[in-house]
C-alpha cells in the first residue's frame, strides 16, 4: 500500500468519523432519559439532578454513618422521629414514623422510659421480599428487630458503643452473641418492650434525654425482617440477590430504582408514600409568600432524583454551568469565579437567576495538643503560646476563601451553650504568643541552655492542599523561633497515632454534631473518654471538668445548664488542649428552576421538600448550550493543510 | 513449542506466589490492620468498634504463620487468603462487602471501551508519524518534531484533561462534559473526548519511541544493500523498514495489551467512566486490602499472560526464533 | 524568603556538611568519568563526534546549567537562624507576599481586597505568596536529586544483576529472571506508594522506591547485550587465556556495555523527572518544605479552574521541566549517535 493511499484513506475515515460523532453528539446532556414522560395526572415528570462524591459504602440503616451514605438513605429510609425542616434555632424534633414525640415516664428508682406509638397504615416499599411483592404495614416488632440488629456483632452498628450504655439489655445481647458466635433473634432486647401492635416502650439504665436524637437517626429505624433475610447476596433459583446493605427496603418518599456503581443512583417516588405532608408553618416570616402555597401538600414534590457520582470536583462546576445540575456546593476551585470580593454572587450568575446560600455546619475543627506529652502536657503557657501564634483568619482566607467562622469555643453556633460574644483568650496575637512562650521557659523558642525547642506536627498528608496547609501550619509556630518537624501520615496512621497518644500536635481534628446537644461536643474532653474508651485524643483530664460534665450531660436545656457549659468552656479555654480553627461554613448555589426550600443542617438534603420547574429548566438549558461551528472548519482546515504539506514533502523528496 | 509453553506457565506459579507475598508484606508494613479499620470506620469510630470490625474480617489472626498453641499453624491471614485465591475466589471488598468478581466484571467493559480505541488509534497515528519522520529525513523537521514530542510529553496529563474538558465540552458544547451510559452507538459521545485526550497525551513518547525503532532498522546492513541496489526509498521504507520494525513493534504492543483492561485513573475520574482505572488506587488509599490483593493477583496474571503472548508472537513473526 | 527549616532529603538530623560533600563528590565523579573516558579509544571517538554536534552541545550546556542551579540549592552553610542554601542567600532579596499575584503585577490577586505588593515578581507568586521564579529554581534540586540518586540505586543494581546473569547463566540467571519478573508483575503504583509510605516521604526515599522498581528494565537491557557480547570471540579468548571471572567482567564485558548505560542514564533521567510529577499527584511526592516541579504542577490543578486563571505556576514549572527533559533527550540522542559505530558521517 502506498503512502498516498494511507493518507487518503485516513482522511476519508476521519471525515466519516467526524460526521458520525457530530450526529451522535447532537446533545451534550449526560443523563439517561427520565423513567417516565408524564406523571399519573398528566403533569410533567419532575427529575432533580444532584451530585455525590462516591458510592455509598452501606445503606443498611443500622450501619450507615458516613455522610454519603446518610444522604442516599434519607430519602429511602424514614426514622422514628425527624427534624422540623425550618425550625433550626433551636432545633426541633417531630414525629415521623411515630405519631408524636415519645412520652417520658419516670419509674421507680428514677429509671426513665419512653413510651412510643407508631403511625398506623404506613407501608414498606413494594418489594419482591414481601408476599406478592406488596409492602406490608410497619409494626412495633420491626423496631424490636432494628434494636436486635444494633446489638448483633455481625451487623457492626456504630451506634452500639454509645447506646449500650443507656438502653437496657443491648450490651448483654451483644456479649451473648459474641460468646456463642450467633445472635439469637428469638430473644427480645429487654430495653425495648413491645406493648401492642403499634406501641412500644424503651427502657433506659440511666437518665438520657439525648435518646430522642438517636430516634431521629436511621440506626433505630424499623426494618422488615423479610428484607434482611431475602437479600442475602446468594443465588436463588438462578437469580443472584443483592446484599441487604445495597438494597434497603424502607418506608421513605423515594425508593432506589437503579444503582450503577461508580456512575449514578436513581430514585423514583414511592407510590405508597403518605407518612408526612409539607409543614404548615415554622418558617421565617420573610419566606411566607414563597412557602405558604406549599403548606399541606403531599410529599415528595418531585418524581425522580438522579444522583451522579463525581470523583473530581471540577466537572461538577462544568455541569452546573451547563444547567445539568440543579445545585452545587462552591468549592475552592470555582470560588473566585462565582463569588465577588464582597462575598456576593458574581453578576454573570446573578443574571442567570442563580441563588447563593451560606450554611454553617454544626461542627468544630481544631488541632489536638497531647496533654500527656512530656513537653506540652505540663506546660500550659506553652500550649497557650502555640494557640496564640496561629493566625487562624489568614489560614481560613487562604484555604477556605475566608468563608468559615473562626472558632472561639468548642461549641458551634446553634448548639445550646454557644456564646456569641465569647472570645478565645488565646486567639491569634503574635506579641502575646511570644510573651507567653518566654513565660513558658522558652524565650525566642530556646530553652535555658539555649537549645531550640523542637516540636512535631502530625498531619494527614497527600494532596497538594494538605501539603500547602502543613507548610502554613509549620510557619505559624516557627514564627516564635522554635522548630517544627512535619510528619505527613496517611489518614489511617494519623487516627492510630491519635488513639495511641503518640503525637505532640495533630492537625486535622474535628467533630461534626451527631445531634444538636452540647453533650455531643463536650464529651470529647471527658476523662473517661480517653482512648481506648472514647475519642478524647488530647487526653485532657480535669476532675473539675469531669464533675461539671457529669452534672450537665443529662440535664434539660435551660439557664442552669448554660451556666455549667460556660464554666466548662472557660476551663477548656484556659487549659488549651487544642488550637481552635473554625466552624465550617459553605457556600452553595441553586438554579432558578430549583429554588432551595430548606437548609436544616441536621437533615441530609431533605429531598422530600425539594421542588422543580422542569419547563423553565429545559428552556434555559437550550439557551446555555449553543454549539458554534467554527472549530469544525478550523479542524478541517488544519487537517487539509497538513495533508497537502505532507504530499508536497513526499513529492520533493 | 507446547512443552515450552507448559514450562513457562509452571514457572509462573512461583512468580505469582512471590508477587502475592510481596504485596502482603508491602501492604501490612504500610497499614496495620488496625489502621485500616480506622480509615474505613471513619474518625468517629470508637476503639471497640475497630476491634469488632477486625474480628469479623479475620484480621485479628496472625499475619503469616500461626504460632498460637493449639491452633493449626496454617490458620493465618496470609495462608488462608492464598488458599482462597488459588481457587480463583476473589472474595469481597473489606469496605463495602461487594463481591469482587462482580466489581471487576462490571468495570472491565467501560475501561476497554476507553483504552482499546485510544490504543489502536494512538498506535496508528504514532507509527504513521514516525514513519513520516524517518521517511523525509530532514534535519529541521526532525528537530521540530522532537521539540513537539518532548513538549507533548512534558505537559502533565492533568493539564490536557482540564483544558480539553473545558474547551470541547464547555465552550463548544459538542459532547457531554461528564458521564457514561452504555447504549449502543450513543455511548460514543461520552468516550470521544477522553479517547482523544488519551491519544494526545501518549503521542509524544510513542512517536519518539517508534522513530528510534525505525531509525535503528534503517541503519541495518540489508537496508544499505537494498539502497545500493537502487531500490526506491518508498519501497525501502514500506517493504523493509516497516516490515522488519514490525517485529519489535508487535512485541511492544502485545506486552501492553493486557494492561488495557486496567483503564486510566485520571481520565476515568475526570469523565466519570465507571472503569477499573481507579480500583487499585482507591483501594490503596482507602485502604481496602481485599481489593488490593485481588487486583494485584489479576494484574500479575495479566502481566505474565502478556509475557507469554510476546514469546509466541516473536516466534510467529520471526521464523528464525524457536521456542524451546 | 520563607524561614521554614531547610530539610535535606527530609532528614533534619543529617549533619549540614553532608550535602556539601555530596556535591563535591558528584563533581569529582563527573571529572573522573570524563578523564577515564578520554583514555578509551571508543570514548575518544565519541567525544570527537560530540564536539562536532552543535545541537548536542547546546543541550549539554543547558543540562549543565540546571546542574549548577541544583548544586547551588544543595550547598548549605549555617547562619544563626538555621542553615540556608547558597541559592536561597543569592535570592534572599525577594520578599514574600500574602497570596497569589500575577506576573509583574503591582497588586495581589486577592478575594477580599487586592493589597499592594512589596515588590514586582517576574513570574508572580503562589498561594502562600512565594515568588514563582524562586520556587521553580529551587525545585531544580528535587528533580536533579531524584534523577541522580535514583540512577545511583538502579544502575549499579541493574548492571550488576544483568551482567552476572548473562555471564554465569544457569541458576544465577534463573534467580535474576525470577526477581525481575516478580517485581515487574507487582503494579508499579502499589510498589511506589507502599515503599514511600513505609520509608516516609523524602527525596532519598523516593529515589530508593523508584530505584527498586526501575532496575528491572536496566537488568533486562544489560543481560541481553551482555549475552550478545558473550558470543563474541574476545570473551572466549580471554577465558582461554585463563583470565579470572572478575577481570573478564570488569575489563571486557563492562566496557562493552558502558555506552548503553550512559545513554540509558541520560534518557532515564528525564523519565524520572517526569515520574516525580506523577508521584505528586498520587500524594507521595516531595515532602513538605521541599519545592518540586511535581508539587507545583499538582497544586496548579485547582488553580486552572480559578477565575481569573492562575497559570503562571504551572507555566513556570512545566517550562523548566520541558527545558530539562528536552535538553536531556537531545543530549541522549547526540550520545547515541556519537557512540554508534555505524554512523561515520
Amino acid at each position: 500500500m502506498s503512502i498516498f493511499k494511507i493518507i487518503r484513506r485516513s482522511a476519508l475515515l476521519a471525515a466519516v468519523f467526524l460526521c458520525l460523532t457530530l450526529g451522535a453528539g447532537c446533545s451534550n446532556n449526560p443523563y439517561p432519559p427520565p423513567l417516565q414522560e408524564n406523571g399519573a395526572d398528566g403533569s410533567p415528570w419532575k427529575v432533580r439532578y444532584g451530585a455525590l462524591p462516591e458510592d455509598p459504602r452501606s445503606l443498611d440503616p443500622q450501619v450507615c454513618y458516613d455522610s454519603v451514605g446518610k444522604r442516599v438513605i434519607e430519602p429511602v429510609q424514614e426514622c422514628l422521629l425527624e427534624y422540623h425542616p425550618f425550625k433550626t434555632d433551636p432545633y426541633e424534633l417531630q414525629g415521623c414514623l411515630l405519631e408524636a414525640l415519645p412520652e417520658r415516664i419516670t419509674g421507680e428508682g428514677g429509671k426513665t422510659s419512653f413510651r412510643c406509638t407508631l403511625k398506623q397504615g404506613i407501608l414498606f416499599h413494594d418489594d419482591p421480599c414481601f408476599p406478592d411483592g406488596k409492602g406490608r404495614e410497619v409494626v412495633a416488632a420491626d423496631v424490636q428487630f432494628a434494636f436486635q440488629r444494633i446489638a448483633d456483632p455481625k451487623v457492626e452498628c456504630p451506634a452500639l458503643s454509645t447506646l449500650q450504655d443507656y438502653v437496657q439489655g443491648l450490651s448483654e445481647a451483644f456479649e451473648a452473641a459474641r460468646k456463642s458466635g450467633q445472635f439469637d433473634y428469638s430473644r427480645a432486647i429487654s430495653g425495648l418492650q413491645v406493648t401492642g401492635k403499634y406501641t412500644f416502650e424503651i427502657h433506659l439504665t440511666q437518665v438520657y434525654p439525648q435518646l430522642l436524637y438517636w430516634l431521629a437517626m436511621p440506626f433505630t429505624a424499623p426494618v422488615a425482617r423479610e428484607a434482611v433475610e431475602y437479600y442475602d447476596g446468594k443465588v436463588h433459583d438462578g437469580i443472584a440477590r443483592d446484599l441487604f446493605r445495597f438494597h434497603p427496603v424502607g418506608t421513605g418518599p423515594f425508593r432506589i430504582s437503579e444503582w450503577k456503581r461508580n456512575t449514578r443512583i436513581r430514585f423514583v417516588r414511592n407510590p405508597n408514600y403518605r407518612t408526612t405532608t409539607f409543614p404548615t408553618g415554622g418558617w421565617d416570616p420573610a419566606r411566607e409568600s414563597e412557602l405558604a402555597p406549599l403548606a399541606g401538600r403531599a410529599l415528595p414534590l418531585v418524581d425522580e432524583v438522579c444522583m451522579t457520582i463525581f470523583r473530581e470536583s471540577i466537572p461538577i462546576f462544568l455541569l452546573f454551568r451547563q444547567g445539568y445540575l440543579d445545585a452545587m456546593g462552591v468549592g475552592k476551585d470555582a470560588f473566585s469565579s462565582l463569588i465577588t470580593p464582597s462575598r456576593d454572587l458574581s453578576e454573570k450568575y446573578k443574571e442567570r437567576g442563580v441563588a447563593l446560600h451560606r450554611d454553617t455546619e454544626p461542627s468544630t475543627y481544631y488541632m489536638s495538643l497531647n496533654m500527656q506529652d512530656p513537653v506540652l502536657g505540663p506546660n500550659r503557657k506553652l500550649r497557650q503560646a502555640l494557640s496564640a501564634a496561629f493566625n487562624t483568619p489568614t489560614y481560613l482566607d487562604i484555604f477556605y476563601n475566608g468563608v468559615p467562622i473562626v472558632a472561639q469555643q468548642l461549641l458551634p453556633p446553634g448548639i445550646a451553650g454557644h456564646k456569641k460574644d465569647f472570645r478565645n483568650p488565646y486567639g491569634y496575637n503574635l506579641e502575646k504568643a511570644k510573651a507567653l512562650l518566654a513565660e513558658a521557659g522558652y524565650p525566642n523558642g530556646r530553652d535555658a541552655s539555649g537549645k531550640v525547642l523542637e516540636l512535631t506536627l502530625d498531619t494527614s498528608g497527600g494532596s497538594a492542599d494538605e501539603r500547602l496547609g502543613a507548610e502554613f501550619e509549620q510557619r505559624q509556630f516557627e514564627q516564635l523561633g522554635l522548630r517544627v518537624k512535619v510528619v505527613e501520615n496517611p489518614f489511617a496512621r494519623l487516627m492510630e497515632k491519635l488513639d495511641q497518644g503518640s503525637f505532640q500536635i495533630a492537625a486535622g481534628s474535628g467533630w461534626g454534631a451527631d445531634y444538636p446537644d452540647p453533650e455531643n461536643f463536650l464529651f470529647l474532653y471527658y476523662s473517661k473518654n480517653i482512648p481506648p474508651a472514647g475519642k478524647n485524643a488530647s487526653r485532657y483530664n480535669s476532675p473539675e471538668y469531669d464533675a461539671l460534665f457529669d452534672q450537665m450531660a443529662t440535664m434539660e436545656n435551660g439557664l442552669k445548664r448554660e451556666e455549667l457549659v460556660s464554666r466548662m468552656n472557660a476551663l477548656l479555654a484556659e487549659d488549651v488542649p487544642h488550637i481552635l480553627l473554625m466552624h465550617r461554613s459553605l457556600f452553595s448555589l441553586s438554579q432558578p428552576w430549583a429554588p432551595r426550600i430548606q437548609s436544616n443542617p441536621m437533615l441530609e438534603g431533605g429531598l422530600k421538600y425539594a421542588v422543580l420547574d422542569p419547563r423553565n429548566r429545559e428552556e434555559l438549558q437550550n439557551q446555555w448550550n449553543r454549539k458554534p461551528l467554527w472549530p469544525i472548519w478550523l479542524l478541517l482546515f488544519i487537517f487539509a493543510a497538513a495533508s497537502v504539506a505532507g504530499i508536497r514533502a513526499y513529492r520533493s523528496n | 513449542m507446547f512443552s515450552y509453553l507448559l514450562r513457562r506457565i509452571l514457572f509462573f506459579v512461583p512468580i505469582v506466589a512471590g508477587v502475592m507475598l510481596l504485596t502482603f508484606a508491602l501492604f501490612f508494613m504500610v497499614q496495620s490492620p488496625k489502621a485500616m479499620a480506622h480509615r474505613v470506620l471513619g474518625p468517629k469510630a470508637t476503639p471497640k468498634a475497630v476491634e469488632l470490625w477486625l474480628h469479623n474480617r479475620g484480621y485479628d489472626k496472625p499475619l503469616l504463620i500461626n504460632r498460637i498453641p493449639e491452633q493449626p499453624w496454617y490458620d493465618s491471614l496470609f495462608i488462608s487468603q492464598m488458599r482462597r485465591l488459588a481457587t480463583f475466589d476473589l472474595g469481597s471488598s473489606d469496605v463495602t462487602g461487594r463481591p469482587l468478581a462482580e466489581v471487576f466484571r462490571q468495570g472491565a467493559l467501560p475501561s476497554l471501551l476507553l483504552t482499546v480505541p485510544a490504543f489502536l488509534a494512538g498506535l496508528v497515528m504514532s507509527v504513521g508519524l514516525a514513519l513520516y519522520l524517518v521517511f523525509i529525513r530532514n534535519a529541521a523537521a526532525d528537530f521540530i518534531a522532537s521539540l513537539l514530542c518532548v513538549a507533548l510529553m512534558s505537559v502533565p496529563v492533568m493539564v490536557y484533561v482540564i483544558f480539553g474538558q473545558y474547551l470541547v465540552a464547555q465552550v463548544f458544547n459538542y459532547f457531554p462534559a461528564f458521564g457514561f451510559q452504555l447504549n449502543g452507538w450513543s455511548t460514543a459521545k461520552f468516550l470521544l473526548l477522553p479517547i482523544a485526550l488519551m491519544i494526545v497525551s501518549g503521542l509524544g513518547a510513542d512517536v519518539r519511541l517508534f522513530r528510534a525503532l525505525f531509525l535503528e532498522e534503517l541503519g541495518q546492513d540489508y537496508i544499505r544493500t537494498a539502497r545500493a541496489k537502487g531500490v526506491s526509498s518508498a519501497v525501502v521504507l514500506m517493504g523493509h523498514v516497516f516490515k522488519n520494525g514490525l517485529i519489535n513493534l508487535i512485541t511492544l504492543v502485545v506486552a501492553s495489551l493486557p494492561f488495557l483492561i486496567m483503564g486510566s485513573l485520571l481520565l476515568e475520574n475526570f469523565f466519570g467512566i465507571p472503569g477499573l482505572g481507579n480500583v487499585l488506587f482507591t483501594a490503596i488509599q482507602l485502604p481496602d486490602f481485599a481489593v488490593v490483593q485481588a487486583s494485584v493477583f489479576l494484574g500479575s496474571l495479566l502481566y505474565l499472560g502478556g509475557l507469554l503472548l510476546t514469546d509466541v508472537c516473536y516466534a510467529w513473526a520471526d521464523p528464525r526464533i524457536r521456542l524451546h | 524568603m520563607t524561614t521554614s527549616s531547610q530539610d535535606w532529603l527530609n532528614q533534619s538530623f543529617l549533619p549540614i556538611w553532608l550535602p556539601n560533600l555530596a556535591v563535591l563528590l558528584g563533581a569529582l565523579l563527573v571529572a573522573l568519568l570524563v578523564w577515564q573516558g578520554n583514555r578509551s579509544e571508543r570514548w575518544a571517538v565519541a567525544w570527537r563526534r560530540l564536539r562536532g554536534d552543535r545541537l548536542g552541545q547546546v543541550a549539554g550546556a543547558i543540562a549543565a546549567l540546571f546542574l549548577v542551579v541544583g548544586a547551588l540549592e544543595t550547598v548549605v552553610y549555617p547562619t544563626d537562624t538555621g542553615s540556608r542554601t547558597v541559592l536561597q542567600l543569592l535570592l534572599s532579596g525577594i520578599p514574600q507576599e500574602k497570596g497569589y499575584s500575577a506576573p509583574l503585577a503591582t497588586h495581589a490577586l486577592s478575594v477580599s481586597d487586592p493589597k499592594p505588593l512589596l515588590k514586582r515578581h517576574i513570574l508572580g507568586t503562589d498561594a502562600l505568596g512565594r515568588d514563582t521564579l524562586v520556587q521553580t529554581l529551587r525545585a531544580t534540586r528535587s528533580a536533579l536529586w531524584i534523577g541522580g540518586l535514583t540512577s545511583l540505586v538502579y544502575i549499579p543494581l541493574g548492571v550488576l544483576l544483568g551482567i552476572l546473569a548473562a555471564y554465569y547463566r544457569g541458576w544465577v540467571d534463573d534467580v535474576v529472571q525470577y526477581l525481575y519478573s516478580t517485581i515487574a508483575a507487582v503494579p508499579e503504583i502499589l510498589m511506589l506508594v507502599a515503599i514511600l509510605m513505609v520509608l516516609g516521604k523524602g527525596l532519598g526515599t523516593m529515589a530508593i522506591a523508584l530505584g527498586i522498581t526501575g532496575w528491572v528494565g536496566m537488568a533486562r537491557l544489560i543481560r541481553g547485550e551482555a549475552l550478545r557480547q558473550m558470543e563474541r570471540p574476545y570473551v572466549a579468548a580471554a577465558k582461554a587465556l585463563g583470565q579470572s571471572d572478575w577481570r573478564i567482567l570488569t575489563r571486557h564485558l563492562l566496557p562493552n556495555v558502558m555506552h548503553l548505560i550512559v545513554i540509558k542514564f541520560v534518557l532515564g533521567f528525564s523519565g524520572l523527572v517526569l515520574a516525580e510529577a506523577v508521584l505528586s499527584y498520587l500524594g507521595v511526592g516531595a515532602p513538605v518544605g521541599t519545592p518540586s516541579w511535581g508539587a507545583i504542577i499538582d497544586a496548579s490543578r485547582s488553580e486552572l479552574s480559578r477565575d481569573p486563571l492562575v497559570w503562571w505556576n504551572l507555566a513556570a514549572a512545566s517550562a523548566a521541566l520541558f527545558l530539562l527533559v528536552l535538553s536531556l533527550n537531545i543530549l541522549g540522542d547526540a550520545l547515541r549517535r556519537a557512540f554508534d559505530p555505524k554512523s561515520n558521517s
